[in-house]
């Protein structure tokens, strides 16, 4: 696998959607390719980072309203 | 409004679920209120077409589904065609800051306000919204958001490809606005 092999899977690798033989020749390239690494920490950072920032609680009120609504 | 022990078995398992729907929902409406009524409804409409479940079947994704259909049919009119995206051709926030000298990670991303991201993540047209809220937020696999929304897993994924590149671009703008990072070529990152 090459750098540009590596770039176009990465999003699928950071998804969690290659198959177990991918995963294995992206991770022995990511091993050798310190630049290909830190691409990968930084779309998996980015990620979390969103997914951080979207997560919110449902407001106590609106969630014992509709249990009651639904008993 | 349960009216058996097997309905009340059903809401209550369909309430496990209730942060995911909220969630999707308010960065659906970008309202609370309009959340809280769009949620509501996808549940009562849950209830009442529960026999349609199948048992062992992603609940997560069923409800999530019915609750984004309500969303088109009552705040879009179900005009899905209206979801322009602007065109950003491939952008690739990592090696722009890169060709501009910053390290990416710990420059930027470190430096990113959750309500930056949240407003980036809000400004994306609902149809390419929808894909990174349960891929990204929610975690769920191409195949089940495909599931979800009704479409090949071929469209879920240029709909992720363009609405990340979107994003990336919104971050992007914000962080040269903010002044995190400068687009100068002289590498310079605010401390």
């Amino acid at each position: 696998m090459n750098c540009k092999d590596c770039s176009e899977k990465l999003d699928r690798f950071v998804d969690r959607e290659l198959n177990s033989t991918e995963v294995l020749e992206l991770q022995l390239h990511l091993e050798s390719c310190p630049d290909c690494q830190d691409h990968y920490e930084f779309e998996a950072h980015l990620k979390r980072l969103v997914k951080h920032s979207c997560e919110c609680d449902t407001p106590p009120a609106f969630r014992e309203k509709l249990r009651q609504l639904l008993s | 409004m349960a009216e058996s022990p097997a309905q009340t078995a059903f809401a209550e398992e369909a309430l496990t679920h209730l942060d995911t729907l909220y969630r999707g929902a308010l960065r659906l409406t970008r309202d609370p209120d309009q959340a809280q009524d769009l949620v509501q409804e996808a549940y009562l409409r849950a209830l009442r077409y529960q026999h349609s479940y199948q048992q062992g079947t992603n609940m997560k994704a069923w409800l999530f589904a019915i609750m984004r259909n309500l969303f088109w049919d009552r705040f879009k009119g179900s005009r899905k065609e209206d979801v322009s995206l602007d065109d950003v051709g491939e952008f690739v926030l990592y090696d722009k800051l890169r060709d501009e000298g910053a390290k990416p990670e710990a420059d930027v991303l470190d430096k990113l306000a959750a309500t930056e991201v949240v407003k980036a993540v809000e400004k994306l047209p609902p149809l390419h919204r929808e894909v990174v809220l349960l891929v990204d937020v929610e975690g769920f696999s191409y195949k089940d958001a495909a599931q979800t929304l009704g479409v090949p897993i071929g469209t879920v994924m240029s709909r992720l490809h363009r609405a990340r590149q979107q994003l990336q671009k919104s971050l992007y703008d914000y962080a040269l606005e903010s002044g995190i990072v400068r687009a100068n070529g002289e590498h310079q990152v605010q401390q």
